[in-house]
């Protein structure tokens, strides 16, 4: 008896960023994407299991591509994926993002003014593009 | 080639380029015969994080000593740059349209912001800091505000 294929999933770290306009974008962000955009195709992993060697969260690294959000240079978050032996499918820079769309300068810690949430919303949609990409390259991988 | 003085505050190393002269906020000015070329220094583009946009008045801008010469926006703030030479804008970057992170990753280089036709350098640099007294006056800011966190 063979195991039943199990859906491709896409894990999504956002980085913590406590206290920062573009770290409450990348939480916002990943949200999104989990919750609303792509509920079946993906996973949210909170950097600071990672942090924390946490065995679920490493093993949802290893068994599945990534997509990191960092708020900063500092790129915690696709470090600490990389450091914990996970496969970056795509690093997105929320400042990138907003280069991208000057028109949505996000604001507020606690509670993102409208541009944030604009920006969050942007940032998840594209990232929920690359869950599309990266699911159906692992369903062919599964396939074949 | 520069030569950098450099100090750890913290967690944080901030370098000042010996070859040019600062203003008190922080703007360098570094002479290239009568052109001047500026930028931002290390210090102040550490202290106002990663650069979202950065657009200098465009060539041909006449501006004064002290005028807005640049407007970056940062992941913190928005800041007016005031020139630290009058004359002529000459040259803007035309990298930071696409690489506005040029300003964090190379501010002593690559990162430069304008150049400018000097109308009366020899003035104008009687105003400016050294690269010691600049280096002096940072480290001081950079300890103080350490100290006040």
């Amino acid at each position: 008896m063979t195991a039943p294929a199990r859906s491709p999933k896409v894990v999504v770290v956002p980085c913590s960023g406590i206290g920062k306009t573009y770290g409450t974008v990348s939480r916002e962000a990943a949200y999104q994407i989990v919750e609303d955009l792509r509920p079946e195709g993906t996973q949210l992993v909170a950097l600071s299991m990672l942090v924390l060697g946490d065995e679920s969260a490493r093993s949802a690294l290893a068994e599945n591509p990534t997509i990191t959000i960092d708020g900063c240079k500092l790129a915690c978050a696709s470090k600490m994926v990389k450091e914990s032996g996970g496969r970056v499918a795509q690093e997105i820079a929320v400042l990138d993002v907003y280069r991208r769309h000057r028109q949505f300068k996000p604001q507020g810690i606690a509670e993102l003014n409208p541009g944030g949430q604009q920006l969050a919303r942007v940032l998840a949609e594209e990232a929920a593009v690359t869950v599309d990409t990266l699911v159906s390259k692992e369903r062919g991988g599964q396939s074949g | 080639m520069s030569e950098y003085l450099e100090t750890t505050v913290d967690k944080f190393t901030f370098k000042v380029s010996t070859d040019r002269l600062y203003s008190k906020e922080g703007v360098w000015a570094k002479a290239e015969g009568n052109r001047v070329r500026v930028g931002l220094s290390d210090y102040v583009q550490q202290h106002n994080g990663d650069v979202a946009f950065a657009e200098a008045k465009p060539a041909g801008t006449q501006v004064r000593f002290q005028d807005e010469i640049a407007i970056l926006e940062t992941m913190k703030v928005n800041l007016s740059l005031a020139s630290p030479v009058a004359g002529r804008v000459l040259e803007v970057n035309p990298a930071l349209a696409a690489h506005p992170e040029l300003v964090n990753q190379d501010p002593f280089g690559a990162g430069w912001l304008a150049v400018v036709e000097a109308g009366d350098w020899e003035s104008d640099k009687g105003r400016l800091l050294d690269p010691q007294a600049y280096f002096a006056k940072m480290k001081l800011e950079a300890e103080q505000e350490v100290k006040g966190r």
